[in-house]
């Protein structure tokens, strides 16, 4: 890694390793990587062979790169030949993903670009919840685990703020 | 806000502009309308030659999401970049990991994320701050996610340069290795400003002088081309200080 030497990680995270680099001689920190079990990335489309295009603005293919397994949340399922990285796409091969799950506003609270943006009011209010135990396990019951399927979910949520 | 009222905000963002240099190439990472549209206001002011890399903004079309930006670092592409944190201190060391100790804090951050790194490989860094008190200012701060200048360390490019706050212009003085004021903003006085930080400024037999008022060819221009700019970047910082 670049950077670390000098800051506080070094005293919190034993497995932060300084070593010499053999080409310049200078030191520099190692890290083990991070690979995680699950990636969940979302993607404007996807095709039934795993690929999809996530917003080049995020590192989601960075992700299902790393991870042992990726799912892929889509606002659309395409045809194969459509999968294809528009103005601010980026392809992510089905080499990196196990699974595609269609979901229409998948991203909701927060935004898909060109598609729809945050739904503030919805954040403010989880943001509100957040603040103790039980306004947190009142905004689960109503939004998590009380609607059975996605489709209930965006009904309860009221699409508010999907443009 | 009357027209000639000047927002605490619009006096950071033209404070910026002005320390930005023709030339440079300047970058802002995520959370960062202030230094944007402090950019921006330099491109379109004195600094035409700026090049301009705004994280998240629809005109810059990038391939690989932050991961990009920080490549750009690494490679030394980068001559300003704009960083934030919960305390500075002194020496100019940043925390944005916690407030505490580290195993049981009083509030736990996000965390640095790529500030570390980017405060060593983009060549000059200019803080930003919400707010000028003795919370945010402190003699040390409790983690150090990024510090200010290290000459231990071979392959550091970069050095901190300016602190701007809604009070003042701070610099770091590389030489001293302190952080030191360097303009107060009109309204606050140079006692009004030490009284608000939790270290010693240097002010000591120094004339501290206030900024340079905000221009008409500043303030027209932030609110015209920069606005309509940033709207489609912070659409809902925008909408908070200069109305929808």
């Amino acid at each position: 890694m670049i950077g670390l030497l000098n800051s506080d990680y070094m005293k919190i995270r034993p497995d932060f390793k300084v070593i010499k680099d053999p080409y310049s001689d200078n030191d520099y920190v190692v890290v083990p990587p991070i690979v995680p079990d699950v990636a969940v990335i979302h993607a404007f489309v996807g095709s039934r062979s795993g690929a999809v295009v996530t917003d080049s603005f995020r590192n989601d293919r960075l992700l299902a790169t790393a991870a042992k397994k990726t799912i892929a949340v889509v606002e659309e399922l395409v045809d194969e030949d459509d999968v294809v990285a528009g103005k601010f796409g980026v392809y992510v091969s089905a080499v990196h993903v196990d699974a595609v799950v269609l979901a229409p506003h998948g991203a909701h609270p927060t935004s898909c670009r060109d598609k729809y943006g945050p739904d503030v009011a919805h954040l403010s209010e989880y943001l509100e919840a957040s603040k103790t135990d039980e306004a947190f396990g009142a905004y689960l019951d109503r939004y998590i685990t009380g609607p059975k399927d996605h489709e209930e979910y965006l009904q309860v949520v009221g699409r508010g703020g999907v443009k | 806000m009357s027209d000639r009222e000047i927002h605490p905000f619009e006096r950071m963002i033209v404070t910026i502009s002005r320390l930005v240099n023709d030339g440079e190439v300047a970058a802002t990472g995520t959370l960062s309308p202030i230094p944007a549209a402090g950019i921006l206001l330099a491109k379109n002011t004195h600094a035409k030659n700026l090049q301009v890399m705004i994280y998240g903004d629809p005109k810059l079309r990038i391939t690989d999401g932050l991961h990009e930006f920080f490549g750009l670092a690494h490679r030394g592409l980068l001559d300003l970049f704009f960083l934030s944190g919960i305390q500075i201190d002194r020496q100019g060391n940043l925390n944005l990991s916690a407030i505490g100790d580290y195993e049981r804090p009083k509030l736990r951050l996000p965390g640095g994320a790529g500030s570390n790194m980017l405060s060593m490989m983009a060549k000059r860094i200019i803080l930003f701050t919400l707010t000028h008190d003795t919370r945010l200012f402190v003699p040390q701060v409790d983690f150090v996610n990024a510090t200010a200048k290290d000459e231990t360390i071979p392959w550091r490019r970069g050095v901190l340069s300016h602190i701007v706050t809604p009070m003042a212009q701070m610099k770091y003085d590389a030489d001293k290795g302190v952080i030191v004021l360097d303009a107060t903003f009109p309204g606050y006085s140079t006692e009004d400003i030490s009284n608000s930080t939790g270290f010693d400024l240097g002010v000591a037999g120094r004339d501290i002088p206030e900024v340079d008022p905000v221009t008409e060819e500043e303030l027209s221009t932030l609110r015209g081309a920069v606005l309509s700019e940033l709207r489609q970047i912070y659409p809902l910082f925008c909408d908070m200080i200069w109305g929808t």
